[in-house]
């Protein structure tokens, strides 16, 4: 937003042949500039250029009445655009106040940098190719050794039950799951209600709505409810921790407990997994439950009265079902907090570190989600499990 | 309280009964001060006093229970819209921790202000954010990322992004707080260079004596007991004239300030 000012800045260029004048009157400020800088050196650059020999440039500067920093940077352009051309320049009155500001940057070439000043090096696609496949193995290696870590943590807490910090594990656990049972309910009814629909659709064509029950109970238990679960807690809680043990790194928490003597994955991430652990099977058998429920209120509208529902949905669904569904949730859960917790820890420096933790820690959940997923239909279809 | 003899000049800032604090808990009660323009002003005191807090009522973040600040005559806490975004540009602001924009390159960072408020052209921005970055020793760091550069290098940056848009006024929160004293001494000789030669008006929270020495021409120390000021004027009269002994320790870095409020019994240390 341009901001209202009062001042008002003229620049008057006169050129005959190789002799050029500039008077400035008035205010010079980064407001009053606007436009006035662009068109003065535009002239200036023009002259120059119809001007092969030695030009000489004065600015009369007796009708300023006031010059800040960006009047004084205006000045420097002209002076390095002459200099660049190898002709003279010359202030003419210049109060001697803003000399010294004028002559601390020396030498003024330093303010006008090359292209190739960047000090970010630049690579070619082979170069960033090997960096990509580098840091990818890099990030597994990572993983492998913090899957180690949490693994002999939670055999640590196995057996100094009383060290664990159960406080945060409740109040993570509270936050992760209480918080989250409104839109894992929202979600897990809606995919009932859509399911059931979908369904009872081609169903009905063969006069099989009945079946129904049979189809999405099954879908609902063995796929759908653990996976919508782990998503949302994916996009809840993952990123949640990310962005907290992130901002912890940031300003040194983490460090501050490792050189206090403190396992900071025995104090941050173990809390937090155990409570993903239990979070997440729970969270899911509640989406099945509600996920059934809406498809059986769905089916009300073909006439498929709740006991007929129940009945089928009885028949179909067996314990092995069920467990399926919540191993895979535990998997899950893992994945989640794990993660979250991983990306975490790995954040670099400042605010936009933070962030980019955050979005790295649902995306690798949700990419590991999604294989585990894979991976569990290819193992039941073998073991029927 | 101790005053000493001031010269008179037209005030830029003027603080007048001014509470800082919020709810029950109340810092600093009835403040009255000027700064007057062209001046280096200091705002001194022990830790807890409310120094921060009150340069953040004078900066328009918090609004004081009680009293106005008048920025070149207009009333920061009642001002609004237009008026209030008018005198905020008036002013540049540099944070106890920079508070650079993560995100941005040092240049992009101190470009930021001139992008929002001019209409120069993308070259003329960057070598007005060149000009700045120069001033604090930092050109060579343009294409920096704030995270890339040690604290002490936010901190300047964080005082040329202050002064992008050429401000009246410059607030800087602890400014040599976490620099070496050769960077410190740097920073204080360009501080007295921008003023004597632009005539801009810093307003500078610090407990460094030898800054305050260098560059104050006035300053005012705040008390906690007292919840008001204790002593006004130049740091080198109020140090060999002041009756108050508490301003006289500060001078003299008196340890037995910081030996009473922690409680210390002096016969219980090392000798």
């Amino acid at each position: 937003m341009p901001i209202n000012n009062n001042h008002n800045a003229l620049a008057d260029w006169q050129s005959e042949g190789v002799r050029a004048t500039l008077k400035l009157t008035g205010h010079f400020n980064a407001h009053t500039l606007g436009g006035l800088w662009s068109k003065t050196r535009n002239d200036q650059t023009a002259w120059l250029k119809s001007n092969d020999a030695s030009t000489q440039l004065s600015i009369d500067l007796a009708q300023v009445s006031y010059l800040d920093g960006a009047g004084i940077a205006f000045i420097i352009d002209l002076k390095h655009a002459q200099e660049a051309a190898g002709g003279s320049f010359t202030l003419l009155n210049l109060d001697a106040r803003y000399e010294p500001l004028i002559n601390q940057y020396q030498p003024v070439n330093n303010l006008f940098p090359t292209d190739d000043s960047d000090h970010h090096d630049r690579t070619n696609l082979i170069e960033r190719v090997g960096k990509g496949m580098y840091e990818l193995a890099e990030d597994a290696k990572l993983q492998t050794v913090f899957v180690g870590q949490i693994a002999s943590s939670i055999g640590w807490a196995v057996r100094y039950p009383r060290q664990v910090r159960w406080n945060d594990f409740i109040n993570v656990a509270v936050e992760a799951g209480v918080a989250a049972l409104p839109i894992v309910s929202l979600v897990a009814f809606l995919i009932g209600v859509i399911l059931a629909f979908q369904s009872a659709i081609g169903l009905k064509q063969f006069g099989a709505e009945t079946f129904v029950a049979n189809l999405v109970s099954l879908s609902i238990f063995r796929e759908l409810g653990p996976l919508m679960t782990a998503i949302l807690l994916a996009g809840r809680s993952s990123a949640a921790f990310a962005a907290e043990i992130g901002t912890m790194t940031v300003n040194n928490e983490v460090d501050a407990l490792v050189t206090g003597g403190i396992d900071p994955i025995r104090f941050l991430v173990l809390p937090r997994m155990l409570a993903g652990l239990l979070v997440a099977p729970i969270l899911s058998l509640f989406s099945d439950l509600i996920g059934i429920f809406a498809a059986s209120l769905t089916m009300l509208a073909y006439q498929i009265p709740f006991v007929t529902f129940y009945e089928a949905v009885l028949k179909t669904i067996h314990v092995n079902d069920i467990m399926s569904g919540l191993t895979k949730s535990l998997l899950f859960g893992l994945i989640i907090a794990g993660v979250g917790c991983l990306r975490g820890m790995q954040t670099g420096t400042g605010a936009a570190a933070v962030g980019l933790s955050a979005t790295r820690a649902v995306v690798s959940s949700l990419i590991l989600i999604v294989m585990v997923d894979g991976l569990f239909a290819y193992i039941s279809y073998k073991t029927g499990f | 309280m101790t005053t000493s003899p001031t010269a008179t000049a037209e005030n830029i800032i003027e603080v007048k009964d001014l509470t800082v604090g919020y709810g029950s808990n109340i810092v600093l009660q009835n403040l009255n001060f000027s700064v007057k323009r062209g001046e280096v002003f200091v705002i001194l005191g022990g830790s807890g006093c409310g120094k921060s807090s009150l340069l953040k009522n004078m900066i328009g973040l918090y609004d004081p229970p009680k009293g106005s600040v008048l920025i070149e005559g207009q009333d920061i806490v009642t001002a609004a819209g237009t008026e209030r975004q008018n005198i905020l540009t008036r002013f540049g602001v540099m944070y106890q921790q920079g508070a650079l924009f993560g995100s941005m390159s040092l240049l992009e960072n101190v470009r930021l202000f001139l992008e929002e408020y001019t209409q120069l052209s993308d070259d003329e921005m960057s070598l007005i954010a060149r000009c700045k970055l120069d001033l604090v020793g930092l050109l060579p760091f343009e294409a920096f990322m704030p995270s890339e550069i040690s604290g002490g290098m936010q901190k300047r940056a964080a005082i040329a992004r202050a002064m992008a848009l050429d401000p009246d006024i410059l607030f800087l929160d602890e400014p040599s707080a976490g620099l070496d004293p050769i960077t410190s001494a740097e920073l204080d000789q360009t501080i007295l260079s921008i003023s004597r030669n632009l005539g801009i008006t810093f307003v500078v929270v610090t407990h460094e004596l030898p800054s305050i020495y260098t560059i104050a021409d006035r300053i005012i120390m705040l008390d906690k007991n007292t919840k008001g000021i204790i002593a006004e004027g130049d740091p080198r009269w109020l140090r060999e004239h002041s009756d108050n002994p508490q301003v006289r320790r500060f001078f003299n870095r008196g340890a037995d300030i910081a030996l009473t409020e922690n409680n210390l019994h002096p016969e219980t240390l090392p000798a």
